[in-house]
């Protein structure tokens, strides 16, 4: 398994840099993977998607579907783009330290 | 890098890897793509190099780590003779048994298959991804080590040392398992068999299979319900929040069925649509509504997910799914099963299930295809197809079209709903496999996706771009009707690779919205071009 220095500590990842033990997350994290994609303070918007990411995962066992995202939050898919550069699967859910989407989807 | 190997470099000693494709030697893509400035296949990282076996083609799907000691390799060399020779045994593998041995008994080696194989041809024509270069090495490792004998033309010369099984199993995913190669074949040899019997030795004998198959596939799927993760309680939420969604939208009121007890139909939709095309399973429920089915969904675990990926490499997990599938259908007391827009699960329920399924749990299954066919001329639902006022061409699944024959129902309901329609060339059994065939549409480990749409998904590409070369530019809305959701998310990543929905107007999606948007009582457009 791979690893990865994050906020000064070492995680294992996936391939792709997805956090295994989405336990260990912390605002730390987020913050240090957003640095690696060219965002070196998160806004408050950051902060609202990933905690809304991040509770429906811990709720659902799942990340939500693109189109309750968007509707929860409030966040164009543009805007959610604009916030991640990879978008919401490949960015916002490894900021928030939960396990990319799998399977046919 | 040699793009010519002979069959015994596949044991070449060392970590050396065989070959690397070249992207300036790949078959070239119509314009404007033949400008397209192509990033290519991302090189492994050192520390991946140092990680994971990556001996055969620069590519890993698979992401094996190395072993740890020369004991721990000759063990997984012992399991694959004992794997060889239980796949040629009539107690261990009376399914599969007799299409194995005819199609590793008749190869006449005239390579017909690799000019019918869109990845030996896309590749620029490199020897590692000809059908025959995996199945005559394992042809010959079959007659030295588990028949005792030469083969017919001699060829007792492939040693079966650490790389041969190591870069065997890489090699078992450079394949769609899409058949056009057996379609092709003088002989009938059906390379995309050996190559599925391939896989399936690595998975029951050995524990080796991809992650996104077996982990947080099958395995995923059995547990709790799906391989997205889906329960039961989150899946019902999610259609519940689609239903008041499009309710909305379209101003007419829908309501998904679930766990109806006695209801004729149980539609059976892959749960990735849910997710990912949720018009899909939305126009199902306007469709069968309107139609006045008496249908239901199943929230039971897995009934609500049609996927099987036990088909493209182990027949336990296949089993054991396919018998769930049809024991939820049992319980819910329904006549049939209508598989949803998913070429697989047509294939794995329909075709292979059916010499598992007996007595009461041989329950009728029907194509989504005829099932929506006589939806759409019933009669019940009013139409106007000038509605779909833009260009359309239609994917032909290989489960659905090559595999099972199904080719014309879907063609009546577009030839009668969809004004521009023009078919791609070759189309129909002839068709090209999207490239996310066999699996690999959901395989996206290390660099995987790269070799998945610049080699796998080229063809298919470049024949999407010729069935719209008349009105190429981008305010010319085009829409690739594929209805398999494999297919949709391979093309979904190819029109991202290339940005071809901003350079061509070009979107991907199913058949079923295709109907929906045509329909008189749907005010506004169904299908929507912005995202």
């Amino acid at each position: 398994m791979p690893k990865m220095e994050l906020a000064g500590n070492t995680y294992e990842v996936d391939e792709h840099g997805f956090l295994q033990e989405t336990a260990k997350w912390n605002e730390e994290i987020a913050k240090a993977y957003g640095s690696k994609e060219g965002f070196n303070e998160l806004t408050a918007d950051h902060w609202t998607a990933i905690n809304y990411l991040r509770n429906y995962y811990l709720q659902n066992g799942i990340c939500p579907m693109i189109r309750r995202l968007v509707k929860d939050t409030g966040f164009s898919l543009k805007k959610l783009y604009d916030l991640f550069p990879e978008g919401p699967a490949q960015s916002a859910c490894k900021w928030a330290g939960v396990p990319k989407p799998t399977g046919c989807v | 890098m040699p793009k010519r190997l002979n069959l015994t470099d596949i044991s070449k000693t060392g970590e050396g890897q065989l070959t690397e494709p070249d992207v300036n030697e790949l078959m070239p893509l119509p314009p404007p793509y033949d400008k397209f400035k192509e990033p290519g296949f991302k090189i492994l990282t050192e520390d991946q190099r140092e990680r994971l076996v990556s001996n055969l083609d620069g590519i890993v799907a698979l992401a094996l780590p190395k072993p740890k000691s020369k004991e721990e390799e000759k063990k997984y060399i012992e399991q694959f003779v004992s794997g060889l020779k239980k796949l040629l045994s009539r107690e261990d593998n009376w399914t599969f048994l007799q299409p194995l041995l005819l199609s590793l008994d008749y190869c006449a080696r005239c390579q017909t298959c690799s000019e019918a194989c869109h990845i030996y041809l896309a590749s620029g024509r490199n020897d590692l991804y000809r059908p025959t270069f995996r199945s005559e090495i394992f042809r010959r490792l079959v007659n030295r080590y588990a028949r005792h004998k030469g083969s017919r033309f001699g060829g007792n010369d492939i040693e079966l040392n650490w790389e041969t099984v190591s870069r065997l199993y890489e090699l078992a995913y450079r394949c769609n398992l899409c058949r056009r190669c057996a379609q092709a074949c003088p002989m009938s040899i059906d390379n995309a068999l050996i190559t599925r019997e391939i896989r399936k030795l690595f998975s029951q004998e050995l524990g080796w299979a991809p992650r996104e198959l077996h982990e947080k596939g099958t395995a995923l799927q059995l547990e709790v319900g799906s391989p997205t993760g889906l329960r039961p309680d989150v899946v019902r939420d999610n259609v519940q929040f689609l239903d008041e969604e499009f309710s909305e939208s379209t101003g007419i009121k829908i309501t998904t069925p679930w766990d109806r007890k006695g209801a004729d139909i149980l539609v059976i939709h892959s749960a990735g649509d849910i997710l990912s095309f949720p018009e899909s399973v939305i126009a199902f429920t306007i469709l069968c509504n309107a139609a006045g089915l008496s249908w239901t969904l199943s929230s039971e675990a897995p009934g609500y997910e049609g996927v099987n990926y036990g088909l493209f490499y182990d027949d336990i997990q296949l089993a054991r799914i396919a018998t769930r599938h049809a024991q939820i259908a049992q319980k819910l007391g329904v006549n049939k099963i209508v598989m949803g827009e998913c070429g697989h699960e047509h294939k794995a329920l329909m075709t292979v299930a059916d010499r598992l399924l007996t007595g009461d749990l041989n329950i009728p299954r029907e194509s989504a295809m005829t099932f929506l066919e006589e939806i759409v001329f019933s009669g019940k639902i009013k139409f106007d197809p000038a509605k779909n006022n833009f260009s359309v061409t239609l994917h032909d699944p290989c489960n659905i079209v090559r595999n099972l024959g199904i080719v014309e129902p879907q063609r009546r309901i577009l030839r009668y709903l969809c004004p521009e329609f023009r078919e791609m060339t070759p189309h129909g059994v002839d068709n090209y496999c999207c490239g996310g065939g066999g699996g690999l549409s959901v395989m996206n480990n290390v660099n995987f996706t790269d070799w998945k749409v610049l080699i796998a998904g080229r063809m298919k590409f470049k024949q999407v771009l010729e069935a719209f070369a008349d009105r190429p530019g981008p305010e010319v809305k085009k829409y690739i009707c594929a209805p398999c959701l494999n297919c949709k998310l391979q093309f979904r990543e190819i029109l991202e690779h290339y940005g071809a929905k901003e350079k061509s107007g070009i979107i991907v999606g199913g058949l079923a919205e295709l109907i929906v948007n045509a329909m008189v009582d749907i005010k506004k457009p169904f299908i929507k071009w912005e995202s």
